[in-house]
């Protein structure tokens, strides 16, 4: 009895772990999706708006999906509490928060950092040079990141229970 | 537990801006924090007599106060000495520069094209670095590296006692020019006579008028975003960085002014806007850079204006009682001093 209950456990664990790796896998194409389509809402706040950059972000995170809202409106926060920082401090701090939270690798968190850089401090030639860059870079890797979650969702789904399995005919 | 919350705010708002005069706050707001600390803890006589802060990158930090100016000292306090100055670095610059354009230099295309830009509460902040040009014309300012804070500060009263010169026994407004050389105080006595006409003056009998102001360089009403940040009256209509000559005629056709309040005459084209409207029946209040009759003569576009015999007031400012000393008021058609000249 003792014994079958250790197995559904390890099997559980095994195929948990299996899932959220796969989930991963699948939420990162997602969110870089999503991270493209509000920048491009933030080109068209600064382009043709004008807008502010705390309006602006204020726009884009009411209108981009939850799940990179939160980048926009953590900078937005950052910049209006009055501490007298850079855009670049507040959206590194937003990022890093961000980050924790997100499927997004290292590699795209840079792209975003980079952009972070130039943000609000030049014209808006300039600007949408910088958005534009950080778009396509992440168009590059979104397409890298379909790629992945094609081959590996399947596989870690499997793989998590299938290993699960393993390890209790093993211990059995 | 909401409650509780804004009580303690306050009490940490109050303790933090204690005996801080309120309109320098907006002002201090645009500098990095370690800068904002060093101006707070200036004694209160001096930050009354503050007029502006110079920024100019790895240069010392300028102080200026209405008898002359003195440099913040990098501990704390002021100095006359530059060794003892705190020298401004590069990351002051891009500090101020995020806060003054609130981090959307992008938004500001056509301020920088002024070369300054207008801050909540009114203040002006002048802008200084590479210019890029394009067919001769200014496109924008790159590498900003120096800032000149100007403190804006509203005189209610200043016109007290000049508006009884400026009003005709039949309670009309006199045709008005205001001179001086500049930081004399011009901008501030017009922003109060266009506040005291606009809101009247029980004093002399005088209903409020209808009051329209181009504010070109938003100096009168220091608009920011459209809102005027300067008490210019109830009655008083502004449109914020219009060109004079185009502003005038705008107003003259969509506000229905009694009268037009604009600030430095000097192009010809202004002068004849001006003609426009002093013939539309509109009483017009002016100001203009100079320092006595004979010099405005020499410039031919007053000159003209001079020659139409239509300004029936002069206000002559200087600083010799500090900013805003009124010398004298003339008969702009006789030539004639009203007052007596007060030296």
């Amino acid at each position: 009895m003792l014994k079958l209950f250790g197995a559904v456990m390890v099997l559980c664990a095994c195929g948990y772990a299996g899932f959220s790796m796969a989930r991963n896998y699948q939420q990162r194409p997602k969110e870089l999706r999503c991270l493209q389509s509000a920048l491009q809402m933030l080109e068209t706040e600064i382009s043709y708006g004008a807008t502010p950059l705390p309006d602006a972000l204020e726009q884009v995170a009411r209108r981009s999906e939850s799940s990179v809202a939160g980048l926009f409106a953590l900078t937005r926060e950052q910049l209006l509490n009055g501490e007298g920082i850079t855009a670049r401090e507040a959206w590194d701090e937003a990022l890093k928060q961000f980050y924790r939270s997100s499927a997004i690798k290292a590699g795209d968190a840079a792209v975003l950092k980079a952009l972070g850089a130039g943000l609000g401090i030049s014209d808006r030639e300039d600007q949408v040079k910088h958005l534009r860059l950080a778009r396509e870079q992440l168009k590059i890797e979104t397409a890298k990141a379909e790629e992945e979650a094609v081959r590996n969702v399947k596989l870690y789904n499997y793989l998590g229970f299938l290993g699960g399995l393993t390890i209790v005919l093993i211990l059995i | 537990m909401n409650a509780v919350n804004v009580v303690f705010n306050n009490k940490e708002k109050a303790g933090a801006v204690q005996g801080f005069p309120k309109p320098l706050d907006m002002v201090i707001n645009v500098l990095p924090t370690h800068l904002r600390k060093k101006i707070r803890q200036l004694q209160p006589d001096v930050l009354a007599r503050l007029e502006e802060l110079r920024l100019r990158q790895n240069r010392p930090l300028v102080v200026g106060l209405s008898d002359g100016d003195v440099f913040l000292q990098r501990e704390g306090g002021l100095t006359k000495s530059p060794e003892r100055a705190y020298i401004v670095d590069a990351d002051d610059i891009q500090r101020t520069t995020q806060l003054v354009s609130n981090s959307s230099v992008y938004a500001l295309e056509e301020e920088l094209k002024n070369g300054y830009i207008t801050i909540p509460g009114g203040h002006r902040v002048g802008i200084t670095g590479k210019v890029v040009a394009e067919h001769g014309r200014v496109k924008t300012i790159k590498y900003i590296s120096g800032f000149n804070i100007r403190i804006s500060r509203q005189v209610l009263g200043a016109a007290d006692e000049v508006l009884k010169d400026l009003i005709s026994p039949q309670g009309e407004v006199y045709h008005t020019m205001l001179i001086s050389p500049p930081r004399c105080g011009k901008t501030t006595l017009l922003r109060d006579i266009v506040r005291q006409l606009s809101n009247g003056i029980p004093g002399l009998n005088f209903p409020g008028t209808t009051v329209a102001v181009v504010d070109e360089r938003s100096e009168i009403a220091g608009c920011h975003r459209g809102i005027p940040q300067q008490d210019v009256g109830v009655r008083t209509d502004v449109l914020d960085a219009c060109p004079k000559a185009e502003g005038m005629m705008m107003l003259l056709r969509s506000m229905s002014p009694r009268v037009i309040a604009t600030d430095e005459i000097g192009r010809m084209e202004d002068v004849e806007a001006l003609e426009e409207v002093l013939n539309a029946g509109v009483k017009v209040l002016t100001t203009v850079h100079g320092s006595s009759l004979e010099e405005l003569k020499r410039r031919p576009a007053i000159q003209k204006l001079l020659k139409l015999q239509v300004i029936e007031r002069l206000v002559f400012l200087d600083r010799s009682r500090g900013a805003g000393t009124i010398k004298m008021v003339m008969d702009g058609i006789t030539y004639r001093p009203l007052g007596v000249k007060r030296c």
